[in-house]
């Protein structure tokens, strides 16, 4: 088969279906593929979303795909020492949903298909081949070979990332960068507050933390990430060892494993050549102290996707014209990362006396809204050290 | 390499392989090994240990 479009979309992740939005939505003709034969599933994630970051992309929060409403956070330290955020305590709690990634995506994917894009499920990209004024991409679906010859390739192949390289960026992440994730869904969950998100700190999650994500009544997310180059154990290793310690996991039980890698060494430091753009995961839009990554990438792909459709009008797509693409990204998703990577690095840093110390300062302390920067200035204000290594930061 | 059975296609060691090498399909994994050069970063990453090396 042979198919002719102005935007190939790699990818139908949420960052792969807003880029197809938009390019469709500026007038590109966009088809986008996807390997798997379910968009969404199974999601290598903790489907935590802020409301803002839904807002700020034009969504409505749909019923089918809320799990429920988060208004605060528990941070806890290695002794067990909690810290709480919550609406009793914060002045402005608004924070945000744990969503149903196998639903939220696909929605994401008719919003595209709605704007235009076209989608082919199943179909694996192969590689691709950059010719003068276009790229001949090679893919595969239920045993047929398909060749796309297409204006610009935009990768949202996620971690794996190999449209990218295959078009001469270089986003293979580093061992050190990878996050590697292990989480149940479980059933059976108690918890002492059923809107909070929990956060546990230190040696349970060498280089990253565990988290509890509610979705309602007594199910819930439970996770956590691990840097590979800090601990001999897999994270599915320090999984079990987490939800057979943890009180609110251990009368719980398991309906779904998700493992996978997240990159979190901040946005790649080229994210387009020419005719090809990589967005999401692929290209590092990961805030890499939390590991979120759904927002950052919908907004990298909506820039994406309204640059590709504006290149392609004007007839240049170029290495040149697509950089604004970079310039973009840095200035609306990335511009906090490298703080956030220094603060992710210095809290790895911490023994899990000086974590329990901390939170303890925690308790004692006033928030006026729940943030990763808030939660950091105030880091820098009870912690001596913290605000000698990142004072200047925050 | 040698894949065990429970390896569950996450694509975390194709993002880390220097060498571009490894394919992942949705139930598939694909390893490009006359060009390998040994490293084991894939095997280090996997999340559930499903990597082996021949070696």
């Amino acid at each position: 088969m042979f198919i002719e479009t102005d935007v190939l979309v790699v990818g139908a992740g949420p960052a792969g279906s807003s880029a197809a939005k938009h390019a469709a939505l500026n007038g590109a003709k966009v088809l986008m593929v996807e390997k798997k034969s379910e968009i969404g599933a199974p999601k290598r994630c903790a489907e935590g979303v802020s409301k803002d970051g839904l807002i700020n992309l034009g969504i409505e929060p749909s019923s089918r795909w809320v799990a429920s409403e988060i208004d605060g956070v528990r941070l806890v330290s290695p002794g067990g020492i909690d810290a709480w955020l919550t609406k009793d305590t914060v002045k402005l709690p608004e924070m945000g949903y744990v969503v149903e990634r196998k639903v939220f995506d696909k929605f994401m994917a008719m919003d595209a298909a709605r704007a235009g894009a076209d989608t082919m499920i199943k179909t694996l990209a192969k590689g691709l081949e950059k010719r003068e004024d276009h790229v001949l991409v090679k893919a595969e679906r239920m045993g047929e070979e398909i060749e796309i010859k297409t204006k610009i390739v935009i990768g949202a192949d996620g971690p794996e990332s190999r449209v990218g390289r295959w078009g001469g960026l270089k986003t293979t992440v580093k061992p050190k960068n990878m996050e590697s994730g292990a989480q149940f869904e479980m059933v059976g969950i108690e918890m002492e507050n059923p809107n909070a998100l929990e956060f546990y700190f230190g040696s349970v999650a060498p280089g990253g933390y565990a988290w509890i994500f509610p979705k309602g009544n007594d199910i819930a997310n439970v996770g956590l990430g691990v840097r590979s180059t800090l601990t001999e154990k897999s994270a599915y290793e320090h999984l079990l060892d987490f939800v057979k310690t943890c009180s609110a996991t251990k009368n719980a039980t398991a309906v779904e494993l998700n493992i996978g890698g997240n990159p979190v060494g901040g946005i790649i430091k080229k994210i387009s050549t020419d005719r090809i753009l990589v967005v999401g995961d692929a290209a590092g839009m990961v805030n890499p102290l939390t590991g979120g990554g759904i927002i950052s990438g919908m907004q990298g792909g909506l820039i994406a996707g309204e640059i590709a459709a504006a290149a392609i009008k004007e007839g240049n797509t170029s290495e040149k014209r697509l950089s604004e693409y970079d310039k973009r990204c840095e200035k609306e998703i990335g511009n906090l990362f490298n703080k956030y990577m220094k603060s992710r690095d210095y809290l790895g840093s911490l023994s899990d006396e000086e974590l329990d110390l901390i939170a303890k300062a925690f308790n004692k302390t006033e928030f006026e809204r729940i943030s990763t920067a808030e939660l950091l200035k105030v880091l820098v204000k009870v912690s001596p050290k913290a605000l000698l290594k990142l004072g200047t930061l925050f | 390499m040698i894949v065990k059975e429970w390896c569950m296609y996450c694509g975390e060691c194709a993002g880390v392989c220097p060498r571009c090498l490894i394919e992942v399909g949705e139930t598939s994994i694909t390893f490009d090994e006359s060009s390998c050069k040994d490293c084991k970063i894939c095997v280090q990453v996997c999340p559930v240990r499903a990597l082996k090396n021949r070696n």
